[in-house]
C-alpha cells in the first residue's frame, strides 16, 4: 500500500498585514509547514504503521518549497520520502491548477492508493484543493475525516457530519481531509531530524508534467483593504462588577443592540 | 436553453442564498442534487429552473455521487457552478471544477458578469485584502448556502438519473447530540474561548444566553479539540461568519482567524482578563475582568 499526504509549506496571514492599497505584506512572515499539515501527517503514519505501507509526502508551489528545511521539517514526521514540484509560475497559481499539478505528480508516483490531506491550508484556507485533485484523479473524496484505519480496497473512515459522526466504507483510491482534531501531532525529536536528513527528496520538473491546460484564466485586476466597521474601543472599568454590568447593559440599549 | 449557472447540492437543501446570487447573473439556473430524493423536492422550489436528483443506493453518500455531478456539469457547462460549504458540497464541486477545469473561489463578496468575464471579488488571506478577479472561462464559486425562502412560483422538473456510485458506502451513522443550529439567523450571539474553564461552566454562558435571548457559538478549539459543542457553532475563517446585531465574546483572545467571523456584527463586546489581548482593539465595549464575575453581573443586569 502506498500512501501520499499532500502538504503545503507557506506562511500564515496572522503575521501578515494588508496595504492601504490592498497589497499584502509577508515581510514579517517566516514560512512553515501549514498548521493542520502535521495532523495529516499524523493521522497517516498510524495508517501506514498498521497496514505496512509506503508514507510518501508531496508538495506543489513556488520557490522556497523544496528547500532543505522543509522536506527536513516533513520527513522528520515520519515520511518516507517526499517529491517537489517547485515552480516559480506555481506561486500565484489558483485551486485548480495545483490540484492538477498535484495529480500528475501522484500518477507520476505510481499505484497511489490513499491521499491524505489537512483540514485546510493555514494561508488560502480554501479547503478546495483536495477535492479538485479527487476530481482530477477521478476518485472520490472525503472531507472532515477523523479516524481511518484498514487497508487499501477495504478502508473504514469515520467523517464528522452536521449532528454526528458517520462510517463509510472505501473500496478504491481516495483522497482524505483531515479534520483538524483527527490526530494529536508528535514534535519531531533529533533522532527524527537525524535520520529526515538521510531520506530521498525527489524534485520533479513542472514541464516535464504534462498537466493539462485549465480552461479558466484568472487576472486580479485591483486589489483593496477592506473597510471595517469603527469600532468605539471603549473600555468599561470592571473594578464593581455589578456597576460595570450595568453600564453595558445601559450601553448595549442606547446603541439598540438589545 | 444552456444552463448559465449550476447549483451542486449535497444532503442539505440549503441553497437560499445560492440561488439569490445565481439568479442575480441572468439566465437559466439549474440543481444537481447528489442527496436524497426529498432534497431534490425542496431545491424545486427554491426558484431553479429544473433539477437533476442522483439516484444512487440508499447507503451511498452524496459524495459517491460526485463524477455523476461533474458529468452533469459538464453536459451543459455553465459559466458559473455555485456549491455551499459544508463538506459534501465541497467534495461535488471539486469534482466539477476538475472536470470544467474551472478557477475555484472561496471568499466571494461579489461576482457580476461582464460580456466573457466573470468579476469576482473575492476575499483572500483570512480576509485582510479584497481581491477583484476578472475571469475568463468557467468559474466555481464556494459561497454560504442559506436556507431556502418560501418561493411563490411553481415548482421546478425534476428529472431523475441513475447513477453508478463511486466506492464508497455507509456504514454507520451516529448522532452525537449536539443541537444543530443556524448562526446566520440570530440577531445575538455569544462566542466562548478557552477563557471558559471547564465544560460546566458553559451553564453559566447560557443563562447570560437567556437572558439575552442570543445563541452561543465558540472559538474554533472549544468545538474542535474541546469538543463541548458542534462543529457548526465555531466562528471564523474556516468556520461560520456571522453578521449580528451583537457580539459577546466571552475569554476569546481576538485572533484573526477567529475575528473576521464577525466583522460584520454591529456591536461587538469583549470580556478577558488580558488587558492586552488583541480583541479590545476590535470591539465596541471591551471589559477586562473575570468573566466568572462578570457574566453572571450580565446577566444579572439584564433581568
Amino acid at each position: 500500500m502506498r500512501i501520499v499526504v499532500a502538504y503545503k509549506w507557506t506562511c500564515d496571514p496572522e503575521e501578515a498585514t494588508a496595504r492601504a492599497d490592498g497589497t499584502v505584506d509577508w515581510s514579517r512572515a517566516k514560512p512553515g509547514l501549514s498548521t493542520y499539515d502535521p495532523v495529516a501527517m499524523e493521522l497517516a503514519r498510524h495508517l501506514a504503521e498498521q497496514a505496512g505501507a509506503e508514507l510518501i509526502g508531496v508538495t506543489v508551489g513556488g520557490k522556497g518549497v523544496g528547500a532543505p528545511i522543509a522536506s527536513k521539517a516533513v520527513l522528520g514526521r515520519g515520511l518516507d520520502r517526499v517529491v517537489i514540484v517547485e515552480d516559480e509560475s506555481l506561486r500565484e497559481a489558483g485551486r485548480s491548477e495545483l490540484a492538477a499539478v498535484l495529480a500528475e505528480a501522484i500518477r507520476h508516483i505510481g499505484d497511489v492508493d490513499l491521499v491524505i490531506t489537512g483540514d485546510s491550508s493555514v494561508d488560502v484556507a480554501a479547503k478546495m484543493v483536495p477535492t479538485v485533485l479527487a476530481g482530477e484523479l477521478g476518485w472520490p473524496a472525503v472531507a472532515e475525516v477523523a479516524a481511518v484505519t484498514g487497508q487499501a480496497g477495504a478502508l473504514r473512515v469515520e467523517r464528522a457530519i452536521p449532528g454526528g459522526v458517520q462510517v463509510l466504507e472505501i473500496s478504491g483510491p481516495a483522497v482524505l481531509a483531515a479534520s483538524a482534531d483527527a490526530a494529536v501531532p508528535r514534535v519531531p525529536g533529533m533522532k527524527e531530524l537525524l535520520a529526515a536528513a538521510k531520506k530521498p527528496v525527489e524534485l520533479l520538473e513542472l514541464a516535464a508534467l504534462k498537466v493539462p491546460q485549465q480552461n479558466a484564466v484568472m487576472t486580479v485586476v485591483d486589489r483593496a483593504r477592506p473597510e471595517r466597521k469603527a469600532r468605539k474601543g471603549q473600555l468599561i472599568d470592571t473594578a464593581d462588577p455589578a456597576a460595570a454590568a450595568a453600564e453595558l447593559v445601559a450601553a448595549l440599549r442606547a446603541a439598540g443592540a438589545l | 436553453m444552456s444552463v448559465n449557472a449550476w447549483i451542486v447540492v449535497a444532503d442539505q437543501p440549503t441553497v437560499g442564498n445560492l440561488v439569490t446570487v445565481a439568479r442575480s447573473l441572468g439566465g437559466p439556473v439549474a440543481a444537481v442534487v447528489a442527496g436524497p430524493r426529498s432534497v431534490a423536492e425542496t431545491v424545486a422550489n427554491s426558484g431553479v429552473d429544473k433539477v437533476v436528483w442522483c439516484h444512487a443506493p440508499d447507503d451511498a453518500p452524496p459524495e459517491a455521487s460526485a463524477q455523476a455531478v461533474a458529468d452533469t456539469v459538464a453536459a451543459d457547462p455553465p459559466r458559473v457552478v455555485l456549491a455551499g460549504r459544508n463538506p459534501g458540497e465541497r467534495v461535488l464541486l471539486g469534482a466539477a471544477a476538475a472536470r470544467l477545469k474551472a478557477a475555484v473561489l472561496t471568499g466571494v463578496r461579489s461576482v457580476s458578469l461582464d460580456g466573457d468575464t466573470t468579476t469576482v471579488v473575492n476575499a483572500v488571506f483570512g480576509d485582510i485584502s479584497d481581491e477583484t478577479v476578472a475571469v475568463s472561462g468557467p468559474v466555481a464559486l464556494l459561497l454560504d448556502g442559506g436556507s431556502v425562502p418560501p418561493h411563490a412560483g411553481s415548482s421546478a422538473p425534476i428529472e431523475e438519473i441513475t447513477v453508478a456510485p463511486l466506492g464508497l458506502k455507509v456504514i454507520e451513522t451516529r448522532t452525537h447530540g449536539f443541537e444543530k443550529v443556524d448562526l446566520n439567523s440570530a440577531h445575538r450571539v455569544i462566542g466562548v474561548g478557552r477563557g471558559v474553564k471547564a465544560q460546566e461552566d458553559l451553564a453559566m454562558v447560557e443563562e447570560l444566553a437567556q437572558a439575552l435571548e442570543a445563541e452561543i457559538a465558540c472559538s474554533r478549539p472549544v468545538a474542535e479539540g474541546l469538543n463541548w459543542m458542534g462543529k457548526d457553532r465555531y466562528i471564523g475563517s474556516s468556520g461560520a461568519h456571522i453578521a449580528p446585531q451583537l457580539y459577546l465574546a466571552v475569554g476569546i483572545s481576538g485572533q484573526l482567524q477567529h475575528m473576521v467571523g464577525v466583522t460584520g456584527a454591529e456591536t461587538i463586546v469583549g470580556i478577558n482578563t488580558d488587558a492586552n489581548a488583541a480583541l479590545f482593539s476590535q470591539t465596541d465595549y471591551g471589559l477586562v475582568g473575570d468573566l466568572y464575575q462578570l457574566v453572571p453581573a450580565i446577566t444579572a443586569a439584564l433581568k
